[in-house]
Protein backbone atom coordinates (compact mmCIF):
# COMPACT_ATOMS: atom_id res chain seq x y z
CA UNK A 1 0.00 0.00 0.00
CA UNK A 2 2.71 2.31 0.33
CA UNK A 3 6.21 2.67 -1.47
CA UNK A 4 8.43 4.95 -1.75
CA UNK A 5 9.61 4.36 -5.11
CA UNK A 6 8.40 6.44 -8.28
CA UNK A 7 7.85 4.78 -11.50
CA UNK A 8 11.08 5.26 -12.72
CA UNK A 9 13.26 4.05 -10.03
CA UNK A 10 14.30 7.10 -8.43
CA UNK A 11 13.84 6.42 -4.31
CA UNK A 12 13.16 10.11 -3.83
CA UNK A 13 9.23 10.29 -3.10
CA UNK A 14 6.37 9.28 -0.30
CA UNK A 15 4.27 7.28 -2.57
CA UNK A 16 0.75 6.05 -1.26
CA UNK A 17 -1.23 3.71 -3.01
CA UNK A 18 -4.97 3.00 -2.79
CA UNK A 19 -7.62 0.88 -5.31
CA UNK A 20 -10.72 2.04 -4.66
CA UNK A 21 -14.23 0.05 -5.73
CA UNK A 22 -15.15 3.05 -7.69
CA UNK A 23 -15.58 4.49 -11.14
CA UNK A 24 -12.73 7.40 -11.44
CA UNK A 25 -15.37 10.31 -12.32
CA UNK A 26 -16.77 9.50 -8.43
CA UNK A 27 -13.74 9.79 -7.00
CA UNK A 28 -12.64 12.64 -8.75
CA UNK A 29 -16.21 14.51 -7.34
CA UNK A 30 -15.45 13.04 -4.44
CA UNK A 31 -11.94 15.54 -4.14
CA UNK A 32 -13.25 18.57 -6.39
CA UNK A 33 -16.81 18.93 -5.03
CA UNK A 34 -16.85 20.94 -1.97
CA UNK A 35 -19.94 19.25 -0.44
CA UNK A 36 -18.63 15.48 -1.11
CA UNK A 37 -15.18 16.62 0.00
CA UNK A 38 -16.49 17.13 3.29
CA UNK A 39 -17.65 13.91 3.96
CA UNK A 40 -14.41 12.37 3.80
CA UNK A 41 -11.24 15.06 4.59
CA UNK A 42 -11.66 15.77 8.22
CA UNK A 43 -11.28 13.39 10.92
CA UNK A 44 -14.18 11.48 12.24
CA UNK A 45 -16.76 13.57 14.27
CA UNK A 46 -15.11 17.17 12.57
CA UNK A 47 -17.50 19.02 10.55
CA UNK A 48 -15.94 20.34 7.99
CA UNK A 49 -17.34 24.28 6.51
CA UNK A 50 -15.98 25.97 2.84
CA UNK A 51 -15.22 28.93 2.91
CA UNK A 52 -13.94 29.07 -1.09
CA UNK A 53 -12.98 26.95 -3.65
CA UNK A 54 -11.54 28.25 -6.19
CA UNK A 55 -10.68 24.85 -9.05
CA UNK A 56 -7.33 26.32 -11.42
CA UNK A 57 -3.53 26.71 -10.78
CA UNK A 58 -3.07 29.73 -8.04
CA UNK A 59 -6.71 29.01 -6.76
CA UNK A 60 -7.79 28.48 -3.24
CA UNK A 61 -9.77 25.71 -1.39
CA UNK A 62 -10.33 27.07 2.35
CA UNK A 63 -11.95 25.67 4.78
CA UNK A 64 -12.71 25.04 8.33
CA UNK A 65 -12.95 21.81 10.49
CA UNK A 66 -14.54 22.21 13.60
CA UNK A 67 -13.76 19.58 16.24
CA UNK A 68 -16.85 17.89 18.92
CA UNK A 69 -16.72 20.62 21.73
CA UNK A 70 -13.48 21.82 20.36
CA UNK A 71 -11.65 24.82 18.20
CA UNK A 72 -12.24 25.72 15.18
CA UNK A 73 -9.20 24.61 12.80
CA UNK A 74 -8.56 26.81 9.37
CA UNK A 75 -6.90 24.33 6.41
CA UNK A 76 -5.87 24.98 2.72
CA UNK A 77 -5.07 23.89 -0.12
CA UNK A 78 -3.39 25.94 -3.07
CA UNK A 79 -3.43 24.77 -6.82
CA UNK A 80 -0.65 23.81 -8.79
CA UNK A 81 -2.33 22.14 -11.48
CA UNK A 82 -5.46 20.13 -12.43
CA UNK A 83 -5.96 17.94 -14.93
CA UNK A 84 -9.63 16.58 -14.86
CA UNK A 85 -10.66 13.34 -14.51
CA UNK A 86 -6.87 12.11 -13.25
CA UNK A 87 -4.63 14.76 -11.59
CA UNK A 88 -4.35 17.23 -8.88
CA UNK A 89 -1.29 19.10 -7.51
CA UNK A 90 -1.98 20.78 -4.61
CA UNK A 91 -0.32 22.43 -1.62
CA UNK A 92 -1.31 21.79 1.73
CA UNK A 93 -1.38 23.45 5.09
CA UNK A 94 -3.28 24.58 8.11
CA UNK A 95 -4.39 28.31 7.44
CA UNK A 96 -6.43 30.54 9.61
CA UNK A 97 -9.87 32.57 9.01
CA UNK A 98 -8.14 35.16 6.81
CA UNK A 99 -6.20 32.61 4.58
CA UNK A 100 -2.94 33.31 5.95
CA UNK A 101 -0.43 29.76 6.20
CA UNK A 102 -0.26 28.91 10.25
CA UNK A 103 1.58 25.99 11.75
CA UNK A 104 0.07 22.61 12.54
CA UNK A 105 -1.57 23.71 16.01
CA UNK A 106 -0.48 20.21 17.33
CA UNK A 107 2.96 19.97 15.81
CA UNK A 108 4.24 23.19 15.88
CA UNK A 109 7.85 22.16 15.13
CA UNK A 110 6.27 20.60 11.62
CA UNK A 111 6.29 21.61 8.37
CA UNK A 112 4.59 24.63 7.38
CA UNK A 113 3.10 23.46 3.80
CA UNK A 114 3.14 19.86 1.77
CA UNK A 115 3.02 19.47 -1.66
CA UNK A 116 0.66 16.51 -2.88
CA UNK A 117 0.15 15.25 -6.26
CA UNK A 118 -3.15 12.74 -6.79
CA UNK A 119 -3.25 10.58 -9.46
CA UNK A 120 -5.97 8.73 -10.42
CA UNK A 121 -6.13 5.41 -12.91
CA UNK A 122 -9.16 3.54 -13.68
CA UNK A 123 -9.51 -0.14 -14.36
CA UNK A 124 -12.21 -2.59 -14.52
CA UNK A 125 -14.37 0.03 -12.92
CA UNK A 126 -11.91 0.48 -10.44
CA UNK A 127 -9.91 3.23 -9.66
CA UNK A 128 -6.23 3.29 -8.69
CA UNK A 129 -5.60 6.41 -6.38
CA UNK A 130 -1.86 7.61 -6.08
CA UNK A 131 -0.54 9.91 -4.18
CA UNK A 132 3.07 11.50 -3.94
CA UNK A 133 3.52 14.04 -1.29
CA UNK A 134 6.09 15.75 0.99
CA UNK A 135 7.44 18.80 2.74
CA UNK A 136 7.94 21.80 0.76
CA UNK A 137 9.62 25.12 1.40
CA UNK A 138 7.38 27.46 -0.87
CA UNK A 139 9.67 30.38 -0.86
CA UNK A 140 11.92 28.27 -3.11
CA UNK A 141 9.17 26.56 -5.01
CA UNK A 142 8.10 30.20 -6.17
CA UNK A 143 11.77 31.25 -6.34
CA UNK A 144 11.57 28.09 -9.38
CA UNK A 145 8.49 28.83 -10.49
CA UNK A 146 9.75 32.80 -11.39
CA UNK A 147 12.67 31.48 -12.88
CA UNK A 148 11.32 27.83 -14.92
CA UNK A 149 8.04 29.58 -15.76
CA UNK A 150 5.90 26.22 -14.60
CA UNK A 151 5.34 24.18 -10.88
CA UNK A 152 8.05 21.92 -9.90
CA UNK A 153 8.28 20.01 -6.94
CA UNK A 154 10.93 20.47 -4.66
CA UNK A 155 12.34 16.55 -4.17
CA UNK A 156 12.66 17.18 -0.56
CA UNK A 157 12.75 13.34 0.39
CA UNK A 158 14.13 10.63 2.34
CA UNK A 159 15.87 7.71 0.09
CA UNK A 160 13.92 4.64 0.90
CA UNK A 161 12.79 3.61 3.87
CA UNK A 162 15.25 0.72 4.45
CA UNK A 163 18.02 3.00 4.03
CA UNK A 164 16.45 5.46 6.68
CA UNK A 165 15.31 2.32 9.64
CA UNK A 166 19.06 1.11 8.47
CA UNK A 167 20.75 4.60 9.93
CA UNK A 168 18.01 4.09 13.00
CA UNK A 169 18.70 0.69 13.51
CA UNK A 170 22.15 0.77 13.14
CA UNK A 171 22.84 4.01 15.15
CA UNK A 172 20.08 4.14 18.49
CA UNK B 1 10.02 26.97 16.61
CA UNK B 2 10.46 28.64 13.65
CA UNK B 3 14.01 27.00 13.27
CA UNK B 4 12.86 23.82 14.51
CA UNK B 5 10.41 24.06 11.55
CA UNK B 6 12.92 25.09 9.01
CA UNK B 7 15.58 22.54 9.73
CA UNK B 8 12.88 19.70 8.82
CA UNK B 9 12.37 20.96 5.69
CA UNK B 10 16.27 21.23 5.26
CA UNK B 11 16.57 17.59 6.60
CA UNK B 12 14.32 16.69 3.26
CA UNK B 13 16.24 18.64 1.32
CA UNK B 14 19.32 17.25 2.62
CA UNK B 15 18.25 13.40 1.81
CA UNK B 16 16.92 14.21 -1.48
CA UNK B 17 20.76 14.25 -2.65
CA UNK B 18 21.73 10.49 -3.28
CA UNK B 19 25.57 11.15 -2.94
CA UNK B 20 24.67 12.74 0.33
CA UNK B 21 22.47 9.70 1.32
CA UNK B 22 25.54 7.39 0.46
CA UNK B 23 27.26 9.73 2.38
CA UNK B 24 25.23 9.19 5.46
CA UNK B 25 25.01 5.31 5.65
CA UNK B 26 28.89 5.25 5.16
CA UNK B 27 29.39 7.93 8.35
CA UNK B 28 26.82 5.86 10.06
CA UNK B 29 29.03 3.12 10.34
CA UNK B 30 32.22 4.48 11.84
CA UNK B 31 33.33 8.23 11.85
CA UNK B 32 35.28 9.14 8.99
CA UNK B 33 37.79 11.90 8.02
CA UNK B 34 36.73 14.06 5.00
CA UNK B 35 39.27 12.63 2.55
CA UNK B 36 38.27 9.47 3.41
CA UNK B 37 34.98 10.24 2.26
CA UNK B 38 36.24 11.98 -1.20
CA UNK B 39 36.94 8.75 -2.00
CA UNK B 40 34.74 7.33 -2.19
CA UNK B 41 33.15 9.63 -5.00
CA UNK B 42 34.23 10.85 -8.32
CA UNK B 43 33.84 14.12 -7.22
CA UNK B 44 36.00 17.21 -6.09
CA UNK B 45 36.81 17.56 -2.85
CA UNK B 46 34.43 21.28 -3.23
CA UNK B 47 32.01 19.04 -4.19
CA UNK B 48 31.96 16.85 -1.45
CA UNK B 49 32.43 19.69 1.05
CA UNK B 50 29.74 21.20 -0.41
CA UNK B 51 27.72 17.82 0.40
CA UNK B 52 28.53 17.48 3.89
CA UNK B 53 27.95 21.98 4.70
CA UNK B 54 24.50 20.88 3.30
CA UNK B 55 24.26 18.13 5.86
CA UNK B 56 25.88 19.89 8.38
CA UNK B 57 23.50 22.46 8.12
CA UNK B 58 20.21 19.89 8.49
CA UNK B 59 21.97 18.96 11.86
CA UNK B 60 22.49 15.24 10.10
CA UNK B 61 26.14 15.26 10.67
CA UNK B 62 28.58 16.01 13.52
CA UNK B 63 32.17 16.82 12.36
CA UNK B 64 34.85 17.47 14.77
CA UNK B 65 38.58 18.42 14.60
CA UNK B 66 41.34 15.64 15.36
CA UNK B 67 44.60 17.51 14.58
CA UNK B 68 44.78 18.12 10.86
CA UNK B 69 41.91 15.98 9.83
CA UNK B 70 38.10 16.56 10.27
CA UNK B 71 35.95 13.78 11.28
CA UNK B 72 32.18 12.94 10.27
CA UNK B 73 29.98 11.35 12.16
CA UNK B 74 26.19 10.77 11.88
CA UNK B 75 23.89 12.55 13.85
CA UNK B 76 20.84 10.43 13.90
CA UNK B 77 18.51 12.72 15.94
CA UNK B 78 17.38 14.43 12.97
CA UNK B 79 16.75 11.63 10.53
CA UNK B 80 14.79 10.37 13.89
CA UNK B 81 12.52 13.47 13.37
CA UNK B 82 12.36 12.89 9.67
CA UNK B 83 10.95 9.77 10.35
CA UNK B 84 8.58 10.08 12.71
CA UNK B 85 6.81 12.98 10.71
CA UNK B 86 6.95 10.96 7.31
CA UNK B 87 5.70 7.76 9.51
CA UNK B 88 2.56 11.12 11.06
CA UNK B 89 2.19 11.80 7.38
CA UNK B 90 1.68 8.49 6.20
CA UNK B 91 -0.80 7.24 9.00
CA UNK B 92 -2.53 10.50 8.46
CA UNK B 93 -3.43 10.06 5.17
CA UNK B 94 -4.41 6.16 5.75
CA UNK B 95 -6.73 7.55 7.88
CA UNK B 96 -8.33 10.20 5.13
CA UNK B 97 -8.33 7.18 2.55
CA UNK B 98 -9.93 4.49 4.48
CA UNK B 99 -12.76 7.58 5.16
CA UNK B 100 -13.11 8.57 1.14
CA UNK B 101 -13.56 4.38 0.40
CA UNK B 102 -16.20 4.30 3.57
CA UNK B 103 -17.55 7.64 1.66
CA UNK B 104 -17.28 5.16 -1.81
CA UNK B 105 -18.72 2.67 -0.43
CA UNK B 106 -22.07 4.68 1.04
CA UNK B 107 -22.96 6.71 -2.13
CA UNK B 108 -22.95 3.35 -4.46
CA UNK B 109 -25.41 1.54 -2.35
Amino acid sequence: MTENHSPNGKSQELVITRVFNAPRELVWKAWIESARLAQWWGPKGFKMMVAKLDLRPQGVFHYSMQAPNGPEMWGKFVFQEIVAPEKIVFINSFSDKDGGITPNPYMPNWPLEVMNTLTLEESNGKTTLTLRGGPINATELQAKTFEEGRPSMQQGFIGTWEQLDNYLAKNS
Amino acid sequence: MVEYILNLNSIFGALSDPTRRDILSRVGDKELSISEIAKFYQLTFAAISKHLNVLEKAHLILKRRQGKQQLVQLAPAALKDASEYLKHYESLWNDRLDSLEQYLEAIQK
